[in-house]
């Protein structure tokens, strides 16, 4: 249990009387990096809200670097999530700048505004986004907003970093510029869990590859 | 709270200026009608204990008293606390001053043989003194002297007075109340307009790990500077009414002379809107669910 940060057993999820999860059962190491795949609706976004406990499932038991998200009280729910970076599918951008957008993630950890500039700034530049600093994301490109999403979601330097289709507006080469920043962070130590229908992101990456179909489990491989 | 929380509540009010203008002229305007009410508890309450200073009780005595025994009536009565002056008339005294009164009509008083007044003592009040209860506990033990006829004293103006000044401060009180409930449900709506425009926003804020206050924050420094400029606007009217419209009308209405404003409303305004706001946004945001 020691060196396992996402564990899933036999869960389910339901959304009325759609199942969305199957009892599904599965682990993730720490430091590993990992995807999951499968079609539209399959059950992806589910399965990644229901570890940032967005969702709670109807049965089975979740861990989460050895917490049982079940038990995790209403009022605990905010140091959990700080834990977690996302990259929303629906990306979740508020009206605010790009420099503000990012810096959220640290100013909700009461980070020191003397601080926080550099690093929001360090960030930006690893995602090419440096000179839009001082943009609104709806005067961004779907790619340039993505990438936004994405240092958002690293800045804080998470242990888990869950990433909902985060290449899904970006063309071949700035995919592989984003896959080469999770690598990297990686490589520091953060969890991954990509959750993508992109193809060439599954060639040959070393990693485990889950596949859902219809919320079910159906492949499990290491490619 | 910091900084950063000053900044983004500042920038979302400039955003939504226009309904958070509003927002502040209405409260500014319940705030001055509050402060009306305030006024006219406060100034009912000056004037209905000023008016008492000039109140006597009239203390008629028996014909044929000694001036010993006047003096010893004038010695039981000096011995109540609140009595202040003490102002003895004579029979003819008395008389000398009804013909005064009379002057060329004073043939009624011919063939009148015998002066028909009683000698009577008028006894002035301390102003503290006189309360409907006390006046008249005071009037029953002089009417018990020995030589004492007869007591008179404006009951009824008393009792007049006494229910004015009940009256003011139930109708002001009540006004008050209404207006300060309406002026929450004013914070508490522009609040809950602004909530639920940001309801997406607090969702993300809830999924990047923001703790409530952290939420709440800007909503309760919007409120709050909004109720501050409300009650700030209200206190340069009142300031506006009292010192240029009012003065003009004391001029002319006799009793209005003694109309005044306690200071310490033009500071209690924004406070009281200060409060107000931050109370409406607070229980407009109500509780955030993760
Ligand atoms: N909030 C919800 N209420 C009801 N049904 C939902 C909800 N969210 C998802 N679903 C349903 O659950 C199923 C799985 O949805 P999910 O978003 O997890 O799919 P996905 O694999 O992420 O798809 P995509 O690749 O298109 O993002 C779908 O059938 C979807 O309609
Ligand atoms: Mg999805």
């Amino acid at each position: 249990m020691d060196n396992i940060m996402i564990s899933f057993d036999g869960v389910s999820k339901t959304y009325g009387h759609n199942p969305a999860i199957r009892n599904i059962s599965f682990s993730i190491g720490k430091g590993e990096m990992s995807f999951l795949t499968g079609p539209s609706g399959a059950g992806k976004s589910t399965l990644l809200k229901l570890i940032y406990l967005a969702e709670r499932p109807d049965s089975g038991t979740i861990f989460l670097d050895g917490m049982e998200t079940e038990m995790v009280k209403e009022s605990q729910v905010p140091w959990v999530r700080r834990k977690i970076g996302i990259v929303f599918q629906d990306f979740k951008l508020l009206p605010r700048t790009v420099f503000d957008n990012v810096a959220l993630t640290l100013r909700i950890r009461w980070m020191h505004e003397d601080d926080v500039k550099p690093v929001v700034h360090e960030t930006l530049k690893l995602v090419g986004l440096r000179h839009k600093a001082d943009s609104y994301p709806a005067a961004l490109s779907g790619g340039e907003q993505q990438r936004v999403v994405i240092a958002r979601a690293i800045v804080g330097e998470p242990s888990v970093l869950l990433a909902d289709e985060p290449t899904g507006n970006l063309d071949p080469d700035t995919a592989a510029g984003v896959m080469r920043v999770f690598r990297e962070i990686n490589a520091r130590g953060t969890t991954i869990l990509v959750a993508t229908h992109n193809r060439e992101l599954l060639k040959s990456t070393g990693n485990f590859i889950f596949r859902l179909d219809g919320g079910s489990l159906t492949e499990e491989m290491f490619q | 709270m910091g900084g950063y929380h000053l900044k983004v509540a500042v920038s979302e009010m400039w955003r939504e200026r226009w309904i958070n203008l509003l927002s502040a002229l209405s409260i500014a305007v319940g705030l001055f009608l509050i402060a009306l009410a305030v006024l006219g508890v406060y100034n009912v309450k000056i004037v209905t204990k000023k008016l008492p200073e000039r109140f006597s009780i009239t203390v008629f005595l028996k014909d044929g008293l000694s001036a010993s025994e006047v003096q010893e009536i004038n010695r039981a009565i000096r011995k109540n606390p609140g009595v202040k002056t003490l102002t003895y008339t004579s029979k003819e005294d008395a008389l000398k001053d009804l013909k005064a009164t009379l002057l060329d009509s004073d043939y009624v008083m011919e063939g009148l043989e015998e002066n028909p007044l009683p000698a009577s003592i008028a006894v002035g009040l301390r102003r503290d003194s006189v309360t409907d209860s006390s006046v008249e506990a005071l009037a029953r033990k002089i009417e018990g002297l020995v030589g004492v006829s007869e007591v008179e004293y404006g009951k009824k103006l008393l009792r007049v007075i006494e229910s004015v000044r009940k009256g003011s401060e139930f109708a002001g009180g009540f006004l008050i109340s209404a207006l300060s409930a309406a002026l929450i449900f004013v914070c508490y709506s522009t609040v809950k307009i602004l909530f639920y425009r940001k309801k997406e926003e607090i969702e993300t804020l809830t999924l990047l790990g923001a703790t409530r206050w952290f939420i709440r924050a800007p909503f309760l420094i919007e409120g709050g500077l909004i109720g501050l400029g409300g009650g700030v606007l209200s206190s340069l009217a009142i300031a506006a009414f009292v010192y240029a419209g009012y003065r003009k009308l004391a001029a002319s209405v006799p009793l209005m002379g003694a109309f005044s404003m306690p200071p310490e409303l033009l500071y209690w305004m924004p406070l009281t809107g200060l409060c107000l706001g931050v109370a409406g946004s607070l229980i407009a945001i109500g509780r955030i669910k993760f």
